[in-house]
């Protein structure tokens, strides 16, 4: 497990290490550079010369990217181009909103998906494979809807016709009344997408694990179906769902930006395209890089509980 | 058992020459179905110029956000812009770069996928650590991350979407070659001296194919639904250019006013979205009968 578990580690931080470099290359490929084209045409000859200088783009190569990492170890992020803001506390602000967007979303998701997925596969394994059909039908319609367009019809149904939730307005975590009613509709849309996925792959690994010898004796023992169902088949397939509900992280952040923008919510998604309107490399640089780390160490992490939870997997 | 046998006997029922296909690819129903929603789209698309409709960039300020009627299926945007006539030409551009976005990974995951599977050793590390760099990144984030750097429209955007599936075709494509290259046709191949070229194109990729084109259309569904969504946070098509996104951006404005702005397109994005997923499984199912239900 410890050999399995290191093994993994130094490859999440050569993989960590390969983003960070990718990152910083891939913006020196801009034509011109990034200074030119963070300023457009608003800047002079001089000021252009001094924001150069100021980015460090004189330096040579080797040595920016030494400054960077040295940079982002010591979280020295550096300020926004246009609003003089330094970089790491904007995204220490921003981090909380989206995480407890991300966060409401996996809790709303499980509660919902988990026993609809398991109700399905119970419906399937009995031969009334109508409701089950209709279920799953449903659940790849909904997998499908671009989240953006779901965004839109929930605003359009929820929020400005039947106004139960209030489409704009100040979010701020000081205020957890009003701040859970602004982040209420994009939670619904992220869930709404994830409930589909979720409740589909319940399904398929509850309804494996019911044509498996042991539910069969907790049957013969005379076991309720309801027990049987949740304490014995919904137990066995618990450990993929839970890696599922893991991997799934990358999507739910892709979420997150759609939902960020459309219901403005000042979260680390709206930094993300607000930097890439005004050209704030800086920020977009280092969004991208949290976004990525992010996601991997969640990998990481799904991967690791996996092999140690799962009992048949030895080393 | 006995009952499955008895309907085998049973004489087959001649089909009149017009009537649906029963069995392969075009008689699985999942098929059918996609194509029956594909094919009126396509239909549409394609006839877009000689159908009586408005040109999608033409503006009329006397008809602006009017409803769905028959002149106006899907009703006018607020410059009076025919929607249906703007949704179709979007349409275009969703299918030319689902399908483009699908060749490149499918091409580019082909190749890769079996020299680092086939090979291994160092080529394999060395692409293989890359893939896993690539996969670091949430799919539209590296989309939005490489769009902010090269710009936007349409070239870009396809480019910037690839990026992010090829190296998902490239795992696919390895790991189908790694079971591939142990078996034993491959080692009858190596023992009448069989070139390592003649291997790879002749016994490797041609096995390796279904699977990585079941891959490949949903590979262009998810790639209509992110050019979607990056037109749509204003990265991808710029207007006044129609794209689904922004289409539906353009419409967020008066989702009051005219709701059928955004939500009709989006519906079309949906249908697309479907059928190509339903292609997929339909492909899957006639290739893999284990796939089946």
């Amino acid at each position: 497990m410890l050999d399995y578990a290191l093994k993994k580690s130094v490859q999440l931080v050569v993989t960590i290490f390969g983003v960070v470099t990718l990152v910083f290359f891939t913006l020196r490929l801009i034509p011109g550079d990034a200074a030119s084209a963070m300023a457009g045409d608003t800047m002079s000859g001089e000021a252009l010369e001094l924001l150069r200088e100021q980015m460090g783009l004189n330096e040579p190569i080797l040595a920016q990217y030494a400054a960077y990492l040295r940079d982002l170890v010591t979280l020295d992020l550096g300020q926004t181009i246009t609003t003089r803001l330094p970089v790491a506390e904007m995204i220490g602000k921003a981090i909380p909103v989206t995480l407890s967007i991300a966060v409401l979303t996996i809790v709303l998701t499980v509660i919902i998906s988990i026993p609809l997925g398991t109700v399905a596969a119970y419906m399937a394994h009995k031969g009334r494979a109508r409701l089950d059909n209709l279920l799953t039908g449903f659940a790849m319609i909904v997998d499908l809807m671009p989240s953006f367009w779901t965004a839109l019809v929930f605003l359009l149904l929820f929020s400005l016709t039947l106004g139960w939730f209030p489409a704009s307005g100040m979010v701020s975590l000081d205020d957890p009344a009003v701040f859970l009613s602004r982040i209420a509709l994009p939670v619904l849309v992220l869930s709404v997408t994830q409930i589909a996925t979720m409740a589909r792959i319940t399904r398929t690994s509850v309804l494996e694990i019911l044509s498996e010898d042991y539910v069969r004796t907790a049957r013969a023992m005379g076991w309720s179906e309801f027990r049987v169902l949740f304490r014995h088949a919904l137990k066995n397939a618990a450990l993929p769902i839970a890696t599922v509900i893991g991997l799934s992280f990358g999507n739910l952040l892709n979420g997150t930006v759609i939902v960020e923008f459309i219901f403005t919510i000042p979260g680390i998604g709206n930094l993300l395209i607000n930097g890439i309107n005004s050209r704030d490399y800086q920020l977009v640089q280092t969004l991208i890089v949290f976004y990525a780390l992010l996601f991997v160490t969640i990998n990481f992490i799904t991967d690791i509980v996996y092999r140690a939870l799962d009992p048949r997997v030895t080393f | 058992m006995a009952n499955e046998t008895a309907d085998i006997r049973q004489p087959r029922l001649r089909l009149p020459a017009l009537s649906l296909p029963r069995d392969g690819v075009w008689g699985n129903r999942k098929v059918q179905i996609a194509l029956m929603i594909l094919g009126p789209i396509l239909v549409l698309t394609a006839l877009a110029p000689l159908l009586p409709l408005q040109a999608p960039l033409e503006t009329n300020l006397r008809a602006t956000m009017e409803p769905p009627s028959i002149v106006h299926p899907f009703g006018t945007d607020r410059m009076g812009r025919d929607v249906l006539s703007r949704t179709l030409e979007g349409v275009k551009v969703s299918l030319l770069v689902g399908f483009s976005v699908a060749t490149i990974a499918l091409v580019a995951g082909m190749i890769f996928g079996t020299l680092a599977g086939f090979f291994g050793g160092m080529i394999d590390r060395i692409v293989m650590t890359i893939v896993d760099i690539f996969l670091a990144f949430p799919s539209l984030l590296l989309a939005i991350g490489l769009v902010a750097i090269v710009g936007t429209g349409l070239v870009p955007v396809i480019a910037a979407i690839a990026m992010a599936d090829v190296p998902r075709f490239i795992r696919l494509q390895r790991s189908q070659v790694l079971s591939l290259r142990s078996r034993a046709f491959i080692d009858a191949a190596r023992t009448v001296n069989a070139s390592q070229g003649w291997m790879m194109t002749r016994h490797i990729i041609p096995n390796t194919v279904a699977p990585m084109l079941v891959a490949a259309s949903i590979a262009s569904a998810n790639a209509i639904l992110v050019e979607a969504s990056l037109s749509f946070l204003g990265l991808g098509i710029m207007p006044p250019a129609p794209s689904l996104g922004n289409i539906i951006r353009d419409g967020q404005t008066y989702l009051q006013q005219a709701w059928w702005i955004s939500t009709l397109p989006g519906i079309v994005i949906l249908l697309i979205a479907f059928s190509l997923h339903f292609l997929s499984d339909g492909i899957r199912e006639e290739l893999d009968p284990r796939a089946r239900k």
